[in-house]
């Protein structure tokens, strides 16, 4: 998913921000106190937008940080900070789904009364149009997440005309909506939780909307949007809370985005008071200043994401598996983590699972000490492993995006190439062309340097996305597979670990552990480290809450 | 008259179809420049991209995509941008262009003013004590480079004496626009026309200076002097005259230069939203028809300022009026 789409988890912070959680679900004294907090504006920076407002559309993470008040699905993660923020819970529907047909059907039961911004009601003919219109605007999503509905196909063979016929059945009188799928698919909730299948007014366009914003369900509504200015949300009058969980009710009564400038300015602006949050991370020459200076206005979240250096198994010398396992073996994850800013900001990583994340447990094959977790590099052994495979003094071009962490990343990258033999360059390109650039084989990329944050808490994402067969497209800009890592055996273990999760999920979770173990045997990637939200507040703004998916949930804060 | 304006509209226009063709062929021969994936999403299946390429237009001949942005830039003016999907590209650059407008006129105000009284003090001061520290204060100014004063300035303003009586009374960095309130437009803008002025008073200064010392050679001078003219007299209204011909040749380039975007650097610093952060932003994520319509407006505005600097030298100088 795009680089700043970044849900995550509160690991050492869970500690905090369970505090929080457990002071918001403090009894009703505590509740009379919250109404005193309602009121007021907050002031958010960034120093671009993200394009269209379109929920349908629209897939990055600052984006989907404000669908989170502004759009429902039929179901949605849960609305607070901590572990229980993954938590998949009814938002439109009145409760989860019931799931029959060996998985394949899901009935929800629409809650009554819940009104669009516009003062129309929401009923079954929305949700059928919306289901529809994912794949009528050509939503990235619509091939990926939701080609499992029956009828899929046809829409995305000719999108203009999709009627999802069979697969989104909808009995208006009695309020329900039923979902057939082909398979079963245990991540569907999670598929359905995105903003890309939020419910919409059925006449709303079937082409994206661009900057006019659709009305929505959420606790506020955009007022007014202007991409290369400010974003002004309200209030959304038609609004009454349903679920807490769901869609709480906002503090603030306004919520005022503004667009431009630098991060430097931004950082100022929210220490003289002018701002009260930026989406940009603050410089890293800020942090150690910021740390002394504001050390409670800054909060620090791992997220559910890692940086990467996938490695082109088809190309030389990358396609001998020495060759990648010693890389992995030589480099000096510690080095990396500096280079990105510190252990503040990054953890070492030698895995494919983040952290946290289902599915992961501990373990490091390529350390000094194989085990649990990474100790040093191994260099003795990577170079007989290079030894061993004849291809020193080959040339390896690295392919870095232009920013500084990726480009140091990459000098490091190619110093440690140098000392394990071979002729190594850098080749930085623009960060918004380096993505599909990198994922082109006709661009004969070995080596680049890459992000992946997680749509949705699933092993599934991060294992079957990057290294599935399904995700390899030869010739393709769009082929997120880099590394073109193809192996039959584990890719039949992935499918079936996918099938397991529909029926055992802990046995799920125990497989894909041992996945992960075998992909990175096969090491078509060298994991980097696991980076780390960092938010800067002002000291006017309370009750920060994380959640994994939405990051900071800005309705759930108050200011004085 | 008509002529000449006629032939001025002509050459602007073949001007302006030949940058749009190199900036078109270029965009096209970038490797990895086809927006196609890149308007999909991440992770988007093959039929997603394809569908997108057809729906954006990108599997026609080039000639065709060509003429269709075109068509839709100038005549029905709904060309919509490659990376904001559904921002339309034209009332876009028209919302940014009076925030570089107020931006580059205020501070070419400032420059053009103090940038002729540099040069014409230290002209009359030839060798002594105030050229010396004007022409040691405007070689700094040249050198220094525009984002790292605006860097400063904000450091001072915005962060370590903001909160002193001295700056307590700078706002937030920002447009505000005139229509909304005159005064609070120009407070906002104090900043940044001061350190975009900066540099232009300075060369501006030292190039007036060495053309008024040059001309005090000329015949007319002498005559001038023979008269029995007052110094003052003969510096402002016949060496000075003379020498500032150049100078507004020049300003014509840079002012023209700017509109068009070129005070990018300024604008970012100080988070005004103009033509030039727009430029920037869409060459970083390779927006063509963003990209198309900033280059093409940044073509138009040289041109004009050129032209209308021809006109501003005839009246100035009544020896271009005879031929």
């Amino acid at each position: 998913m795009i680089t700043k789409l970044t849900p995550a988890r509160p690991g050492r912070w869970a500690a905090t921000v369970a505090t929080i959680a457990l002071l918001a679900g403090l009894a009703p004294g505590f509740a009379a106190a919250q109404d005193a907090h309602r009121g007021g504006t907050l002031r958010l920076v960034s120093v671009s937008s993200q394009g269209t407002l379109d929920p349908h559309v629209n897939y990055t993470s600052q984006f989907w940080q404000l669908y989170a008040f502004l759009y429902d699905g039929l179901v949605g993660f849960k609305k607070v900070g901590g572990p229980e923020s993954k938590e998949v819970v009814a938002d439109l529907a009145a409760a989860l789904p019931e799931v029959s047909n060996d998985g394949k059907t899901y009935t929800f039961t629409l809650r009554k009364g819940v009104k669009f911004s516009n003062g129309k009601e929401m009923t079954t003919d929305d949700v059928v149009a919306s289901f529809q219109r994912i794949f009528k605007v050509l939503g990235p999503t619509a091939g990926t997440f939701y080609n499992g509905i029956v009828g899929a196909d046809q829409c995305l063979a000719a999108p203009a005309d999709c009627t999802l016929a069979g697969g989104i059945v909808a009995d208006k009188a009695a309020g329900t909506v039923t979902i057939n799928l082909v398979a079963p698919d245990p991540e569907f909730l999670f598929k359905l939780s995105a903003p890309h299948a939020s419910i919409l007014p059925a006449e709303t366009t079937a082409k994206d909307n661009g900057n006019a914003p659709i009305p929505g369900t959420g606790a506020y509504m955009v007022k007014s949007y202007d991409p290369n200015n400010s974003m002004v949300i309200v209030r959304n009058p038609a609004f009454s809370e349903w679920s807490k969980d769901a869609q709480p009710e906002g503090h603030v009564d306004e919520i005022d985005y503004t667009f431009g400038g630098t991060e430097e300015a931004a950082v100022n602006a929210i220490l003289n008071g002018q701002a009260d949050w930026m989406f940009d991370q603050p410089p890293a020459d800020r942090l150690a200043e910021l740390s002394t200076a504001a050390p409670d206005q800054i909060h620090l979240a791992p997220l559910s994401a890692w940086w990467y250096a996938p490695m082109n198994v088809n190309l030389a010398p990358f396609n001998d598996v020495r060759v990648r396992q010693a890389l992995n073996y030589a480099i000096d994850r510690d080095a990396l983590v500096s280079l990105f800013g510190g252990p503040a900001l990054a953890q070492p990583v030698c895995q494919v699972l983040p952290p946290e994340f289902p599915g992961h447990v501990d373990q490091c094959q390529y350390t000094l000490d194989p085990g649990d977790s990474w100790s040093a590099p191994d260099m003795d052994k990577a170079m007989q492993l290079v030894e061993e495979s004849g291809t020193k003094g080959e040339k390896v071009t690295i392919v870095t995006e232009d920013n500084a962490a990726s480009r140091g990343i990459g000098t490091y990258l190619q110093s440690v190439l140098s000392d394990l033999g071979y002729e190594a360059a850098v080749q930085t390109i623009s960060g918004d062309i380096q993505f599909t650039y990198i994922q082109n084989t006709n661009n004969k990329v070995q080596l680049s340097i890459s992000q992946w944050y997680a749509d949705y808490p699933a092993a599934s994402n991060f294992l079957n996305v990057l290294f599935g067969c399904d995700s390899f497209h030869p010739g393709s800009d769009a082929s997120i597979n880099i590394a073109g890592f193809c192996d039959k055996g584990i890719d039949d273990r992935m499918k079936a670990a996918i099938a397991l999760g529909a029926t055992d999920p802990a046995a799920a979770d125990a497989e894909w552990a041992k996945i992960d173990g075998a992909v990175m045997e096969a090491a078509p990637a060298l994991p980097l480290f696991t980076p780390k939200q960092v938010d800067l507040l002002s000291t006017r703004v309370g009750n920060y809450a994380f959640s994994n998916q939405y990051h900071w949930l800005i309705a759930n804060a108050w200011v004085q | 008259m008509l002529a000449v304006i006629l032939s001025r509209l002509a050459r602007m226009v073949v001007v302006m179809v030949g940058i749009s063709v190199i900036t078109f062929l270029i965009f096209f021969a970038t490797p990895g420049a086809d927006p196609a994936a890149r308007i999909a999403g991440r992770n988007a299946a093959p039929e997603t991209v394809t569908a997108v390429r057809h729906d954006f237009g990108l599997d026609r001949p080039i000639w065709v995509q060509y003429g269709v942005m075109m068509r839709k830039m100038f005549v029905t003016g709904d060309l919509t941008s490659f990376v904001n999907r559904g921002q339309k590209i034209v009332p876009t650059l028209t919302a940014a262009a009076p925030v570089t407008l107020s931006l580059v006129a205020g501070a070419a105000v400032l420059w053009m003013a103090l940038g002729a009284a540099t040069g014409i003090i230290a002209a009359a001061f030839k060798d002594r004590l105030p050229d010396k520290i004007l022409m040691g204060v405007s070689m700094m100014a040249v050198a220094m480079p525009v984002f790292w004063v605006g860097e400063m300035v904000n450091l001072v303003t915005q962060s370590r004496l903001h909160d002193t009586w001295a700056f307590s009374w700078v706002p937030p960095l920002g447009y505000v626009p005139l229509s909304e309130s005159p005064a609070r437009w120009f407070l906002a803008l104090i900043f940044p026309w001061i350190t975009l002025s900066f540099l232009y008073i300075g060369l501006y200064g030292r190039m007036l200076r060495t053309g008024i010392i040059e001309t005090y050679q000329e015949d007319y001078i002498r005559t001038a002097r023979a008269k029995g003219l007052t110094a003052r007299r003969v510096l402002l209204k016949h060496a000075t005259r003379a020498a500032i011909i150049p100078v507004v040749i020049m300003f014509g380039m840079d002012f023209g230069v700017l509109v068009g975007g070129a005070a990018v650097l300024t604008e970012v610093v100080f988070g005004l939203n103009g033509v030039g952060r727009l430029t920037y932003q869409a060459l970083k994520v390779l927006d063509l028809p963003m990209i198309m319509a900033a280059v093409l407006y940044a073509s138009f505005f040289v041109v004009l300022a050129n032209a209308v600097v021809d006109l501003l030298c005839i009246l100035i100088d009544p020896r271009l009026r005879r031929k």
